[in-house]
């Protein structure tokens, strides 16, 4: 038989949770009716991630992610804010409402979906292979057992690496190399460093097609190489726990698609649509 | 030997200034000769140069660059300071519990890393209710850091005070507040002035730590501009001018105030 204290306890414990679920519900549909209210959206994203976000010439922030931020908060009818706090306060969520969402190239991974939620995938990157100009021996993933990989600190591509990387909802992902010593760091200073030449302090970059890409033009000694690794979904996030302001967010873009909107915008930054496969 | 007859401070005489500015000029300049080695992208330099500075507002019309450090820093620096007064009092408070705040309070922020606690009160504090802005959040982080270390700063140059001074003073029956102010705040100043200037040139770099709630000031555009336009070295170096730049204000401030509150006891170097 359970002691009285033990069930005492156990009530007090049952009412806690009962209390703050129920805190919780009070916070469904929060965000939409203060976004309604103020005429302000407040969104996140990364500064210096081009072509995604990054600060331009006039010292303004641009790219796609900013332009997708723009005709979101239009069809919402209400004003942009932008912000770019680190990316590590982004997505350790409790954001208590301090932004409304996060327009920012962010994958959905599972511990990240314990404190944020994913309404909406607006795009898909392929993550790639970047080496330096003069490496013989790296042409595809198969070879990078043994070696040196830089990869972004927290990032996908570091999950990947380490062969933990799980995409909700897509099929378990191939991992062509064993052992690899997988180096997290900042993305531009591994970038940096893999210019240094190959082997000097890395061999080899994983990291989204399109960053590698830009990098890879304006560096001049870099390229990349191979097959795409594999696709990564790329999605909207939201602070956890209000469903009614999901339900809209994921609306709204699934209207931005049906109209072509997302697709131009992909268009005008990269020449293609990277928008088409998502769900 | 009557004062007049003194030799003049060997620091203001010509021939010393002009050696020490040549010699600041042969080291500017071997300095510069290495920075051009690495074939800076100067063109990129100076674009970006009127940003960094924070000659233009931001889109959202707020300050930028080094004007909202240097915002960022003279905000900080005051509060700093009166944390660090009232902190300085309790430490010297016979009062136990006042004794025991001041000294809990100056151990916890000097003993835990001044990123730790910016990230702490920015992402923490929101969990019990209290939702800061990114530029409140830096500077309270930044005077509560700061603070603790200048209480401890002003409490030396309390005590460094020799106990003569106020026993004479209370001896001549001058109001507690003259003994206070005109004994011992001046004395004390003198030794106060060159480690509190040192606090703050070292708070007006530290004040780059407030970029990770993404304020637009120095460290963060510079940081930025850099990852975006690969053009890493310029930036880092460009940021890094601008603040040494910034500090030699700071220095420069200090000297003239250590210069007015050492005027009893001037140095007077060999000649």
């Amino acid at each position: 038989m359970i002691p009285t204290s033990l069930t005492l306890s156990l009530r007090l414990a049952a009412a806690a949770i009962l209390v703050l679920f129920a805190i919780r519900e009070a916070g469904a549909g929060a965000t939409l009716e203060r976004v309604h209210r103020t005429g302000v959206l407040d969104d996140v994203l990364l500064d210096s991630y081009p072509p995604f976000g990054f600060i331009n010439d006039n010292n303004e922030l641009a790219g796609f992610d900013v332009d997708v931020a723009r005709a979101f908060a239009d069809r919402l009818g209400v004003k942009l804010k932008l912000q770019t706090p680190a990316w590590e306060a982004i997505v350790s969520g409790h954001w208590q409402g301090r932004w409304d969402i996060c327009i920012c190239s962010m994958s959905p991974t599972i511990e990240r979906a314990q404190v944020l939620d994913f309404p909406a995938v607006y795009y898909e990157s392929p993550a790639v292979l970047t080496v330096h100009r003069d490496e013989r021996t790296i042409k595809t993933a198969a070879d990078l057992s043994g070696k040196r990989v830089g990869v972004g600190l927290g990032s996908s591509y570091e999950k990947y690496m380490h062969r933990e990387l799980v995409i909700p909802g897509a099929p378990p992902l191939v991992y062509p190399f064993h052992d690899a010593i997988v180096i997290p760091g900042d993305e531009t200073i591994n970038f940096r460093n893999l210019a240094l030449g190959p082997g000097v302090r890395l061999d080899a970059i994983v990291s989204d097609l399109a960053t590698a890409r830009t990098v890879s033009a304006s560096s001049r000694v870099l390229k990349v190489v191979g097959p795409v690794l594999y696709a990564e979904p790329n999605a909207v996030a939201t602070e956890k726990g209000d469903p009614d302001w999901d339900r809209t967010v994921a609306g709204i873009f699934e209207a931005l698609r049906r109209d072509g909107t997302l697709a131009k915008i992909s268009q005008k930054w990269f020449g293609m649509d990277i928008t088409a496969n998502g769900h | 030997m009557a004062i007049e007859e003194l030799p003049l401070p060997t620091a203001t005489t010509s021939r010393f200034r002009r050696r020490v500015w040549l010699t600041w000029a042969v080291l500017a300049l071997l300095l510069a000769a290495g920075g051009h080695e690495l074939h800076l992208d100067y063109a990129y330099m100076s674009q970006k140069l009127p940003f960094l500075l924070g000659l233009k507002l931001g889109s959202d019309g707020f300050i930028q660059g080094a004007a909202l450090t240097l915002l960022v820093t003279a905000v900080s620096m005051l509060c700093a300071l009166a944390v660090a007064l009232i902190t300085a009092v309790g430490r010297l408070s016979t009062n136990p519990a006042a004794f025991a705040i001041a000294t809990f309070y100056a151990s916890l922020f000097r003993g835990t890393p001044l990123l730790v606690q910016v990230l702490i009160i920015y992402l923490a504090l929101p969990q019990i209710g209290i939702v800061l802005g990114a530029l409140s959040s830096g500077i309270i982080a930044l005077s509560l850091n700061y603070g603790a270390y200048l209480a401890e700063t002003i409490r030396s140059g309390v005590m460094a005070v020799p106990a003569g001074q106020r026993e004479a003073a209370m001896a001549l029956a001058l109001p507690r507040w003259i003994i206070t102010w005109k004994v011992i705040a001046p004395q004390a100043l003198r030794l106060i002035i060159p480690p509190a200037g040192a606090l703050f040139i070292s708070m007006l770099k530290d004040s780059s730590l407030v970029s990770v709630m993404g304020l637009w000031e120095l460290n963060f555009l510079a940081q930025s501009y850099a990852r975006t336009s690969y053009h890493y070295m310029e930036m880092l170096i460009a940021a890094a001018l601008i603040y040494w730049a910034l500090s030699i204000v700071f220095e420069l401030i200090q000297y003239r105030l250590e210069r007015r509150f050492g005027r009893g006891v001037a140095v007077v170097r060999a000649p």
